[in-house]
């Protein structure tokens, strides 16, 4: 009796355990669920539904009829690669300047200003307070004709301008001014991964200024270069308001092509062709770029065994 | 060690001040470094040892004062134009770098070509016990606390430095390994003969290592000698408690060799080793294992009735912790053949192994 008593106690502990070790797991997929079941009606479903679509015969509204590759033969046969090169080449412009442009601002704010970086971060985020369309017709009125800048041009210089507006340039200044936010602050924080000692390090054993930058600061802030850059290009690449707003009809984006064949054209299929090519095309450049650098390896965490 | 005349300083420090704002980090610090020598600066944190080592590297310019390396002042010459080098507390590896890239980065720097860079990062890492084999190609990530040690130390002698400079770069490990990778510096140094400039805030460890040590207090040099030196006759109470466990007794004098040490409790009259004023105040410093406990019927220059509080093993020796009085402790340590028991003991030492130093 005595070492049966002791006994029972234990057994419907045991009986409950498998319940709570359930439980968390259960937990768990139940706090998941509602972001979950959002994601696969808001964004799976829509995105299949618009792969399906682009097999659908032009110009029909039904996703119940046979597949066909007539979309695709259209866009092949047409020149929409022009708009789809448009829009990489804008793209990877606005990547280019905006590197050029944020890592010295991003270095000063790692590494050189104190209290005063939190006062640029501010004021650059602030800007995004301002609905994109409005700060790009803020554009518009300082470069069209006898506008901000020729107006002022003409009237102190006597200098007769044109309009500064419609040409490629102007369209690149547009992106790079709306998505300069998206490549500062991921190289901000990528500078500021690069420890100060290491820098004095590499200078110390005789390094020069550029040989510093080189070799210790811009393969260890590799991180916040690509996470900006694929972040500002994934964003530009579907632009669409920069290149209608500055660049009239000078430059047809793919974003402008999709949205006319939804519109205009109501040629639903070919637009859900065009959409899914791009977004295939976007995808592999992507991870194009990931795959040339092992985030972990540069930040140098990763054991190769 | 006779090589190193004495003669030759291969860096010296001329009446070097530092003040950042009002704060005066280094104040008016002379000492010269000999060609060949090990010398340590030693100091508390916040003693300006940090800023000292970084004006002495070139990464801060003195406020006044010069420094010569071989009789040219290099007070404005950056650090990458220096023919000097050091090994940080962080160690600064490059992250991104295998093992062995980082050893070659000075030779890359200075444009070798890959064949002679590969050669000397090999002699370099086997002189350092690191099989180039198997550490080669190694990242940094995966190597110990004690291997990076070694990989810092080859990287800084690839760079062929005339001064090899250490921001206390041991203090990171365990007190074995540390104990260890001191004795191989040492061997290093004496190795390859070079000058190397050590700081570090024990006093032990620069005891173990250099030739010569400095020992800073406030941005101040307190005092400069052999650890020996050092040892036998500190200049002053802080360089003595500074050492490591001692007792600092403070005596008021009596006149002529006589004091009297205020315990808190009660006022004990003791026997000096020297003369003190009357009414002057100073330190009586005695080593705990100068103090002895006496059987009944030996005597020595002060004896004192203690109780035994406690007792430590160290190893080969014991060390007591007896009270004098209420509230006022003393440490003694003995060989462990001279172990006493019992909660009493008479005490005493000769007044020859106590010392009087300024406060």
């Amino acid at each position: 009796m005595n070492a049966a008593a002791p006994q029972p106690p234990p057994e419907p502990a045991a009986a409950k355990k498998p319940a709570r070790e359930l439980a968390p797991a259960l937990l768990g997929l139940l706090s998941a669920s509602p972001f979950g079941l959002l994601m696969l009606f808001g964004f799976v479903a829509p995105l299949l539904c618009v792969v399906w679509f682009g097999f659908m015969p032009p110009k029909t509204f039904s996703l119940l009829q046979a597949p066909t590759l007539e979309n695709y033969r259209t866009i092949f046969d047409q020149t929409y690669f022009k708009s789809i090169l448009w829009s990489l080449g804008l793209a990877g412009g606005t990547v280019l300047v905006l590197l050029v442009i944020c890592y010295p601002l991003a270095f000063a704010m790692a590494k050189i200003f104190r209290g005063g970086a939190a006062f640029v971060t501010y004021a650059i985020a602030t800007s995004l307070f301002v609905s994109e369309n409005i700060r790009l017709f803020g554009w518009v009125i300082g470069f069209m004709k006898k506008g901000v800048v020729g107006g002022t041009l003409a009237a102190w210089f006597d200098l007769q301008i044109d309009s500064l507006l419609y040409n490629v340039p102007v369209i690149i200044l547009g992106m790079v001014y709306v998505y300069l936010p998206f490549m500062l602050f991921p190289l901000v924080l990528g500078l500021k991964m690069v420890p100060d000692q290491v820098r004095e390090a590499a200078f110390d054993l005789g390094a020069s200024r550029w040989q510093v930058f080189r070799r210790v600061d811009l393969p260890l802030s590799m991180p916040g270069v690509l996470i900006g850059s694929l972040l500002v290009f994934v964003l530009s690449v579907g632009a669409i308001s920069e290149a209608k707003i500055l660049g009239g009809q000078k430059v047809v984006t793919i974003a402008a092509d999709i949205e006319s064949e939804f519109t205009y054209a109501q040629n639903w299929p070919l637009g859900s062709a065009i959409s899914t090519l791009f977004i295939a095309l976007t995808t592999v450049v992507v991870f194009f770029a990931l795959g040339r650098f092992d985030l972990e390896k540069l930040l140098g965490k990763k054991p190769s065994e | 060690m006779e090589s190193s005349s004495p003669a030759t300083p291969i860096l010296e420090v001329a009446t070097v001040t530092k003040r950042f704002g009002g704060f005066t980090a280094v104040d008016d610090v002379s000492f010269r470094i000999q060609e060949g020598e090990f010398f340590t600066l030693v100091g508390p944190s916040g003693s300006g040892k940090t800023t000292l080592l970084r004006m002495l590297v070139g990464m801060e310019k003195p406020t006044s004062g010069e420094l010569r390396l071989r009789g040219r002042v290099i007070n404005d010459l950056p650090p990458n134009q220096r023919p000097t080098c050091m090994v940080f507390q962080s160690l600064a590896l490059f992250p991104h770098l295998s093992v062995g890239r980082n050893v070659e980065f000075p030779l890359e720097i200075r444009g070798q070509r890959s064949g002679e860079r590969r050669t000397r990062a090999w002699e370099l890492l086997k002189l350092l016990h690191l099989d180039p084999n198997r550490y080669y190609d190694k990242n940094i990530a995966q190597c110990s606390g004690g291997e990076r040690q070694r990989v810092a130390l080859a990287r800084a002698l690839a760079y062929d430095p005339e001064i090899l400079f250490f921001d206390e770069p041991l203090s990171a490990l365990d007190a074995r390994l540390r104990k260890t990778l001191q004795k191989e510096l040492k061997d290093l140094q004496r190795g390859t003969g070079k000058t190397f400039c050590y700081v570090t805030h024990s006093l032990e460890e620069a005891m173990v290592m250099s030739d010569r040590v400095a020992i800073l207090r406030s941005g101040l040099i307190e005092q400069i000698g052999r650890p020996d030196e050092i040892y036998s006759s500190p200049k002053n109470a802080f360089v003595a408690e500074f050492m490591g466990e001692v007792n600092l007794l403070p005596v008021v004098g009596t006149g002529d060799a006589t004091a009297t040490w205020d315990t808190g409790r009660k006022t004990l009259a003791l026997a000096l080793p020297a003369p003190l004023p009357a009414g002057a105040a100073k330190k009586l410093l005695i080593r705990p294992e100068s103090l002895r406990f006496l059987r009944a019927d030996e005597t020595a220059g002060n004896t004192l009735p203690v109780r035994i509080l406690n007792q430590f093993s160290l190893g080969s020796r014991l060390q007591y912790h007896v009270e004098v009085a209420p509230g006022c402790t003393l440490t003694v340590e003995r060989l462990r053949e001279e172990r006493v028991t019992g909660d009493t003991a008479l005490l005493g030492w000769d007044l020859g192994d106590s010392q009087l130093l300024d406060a």
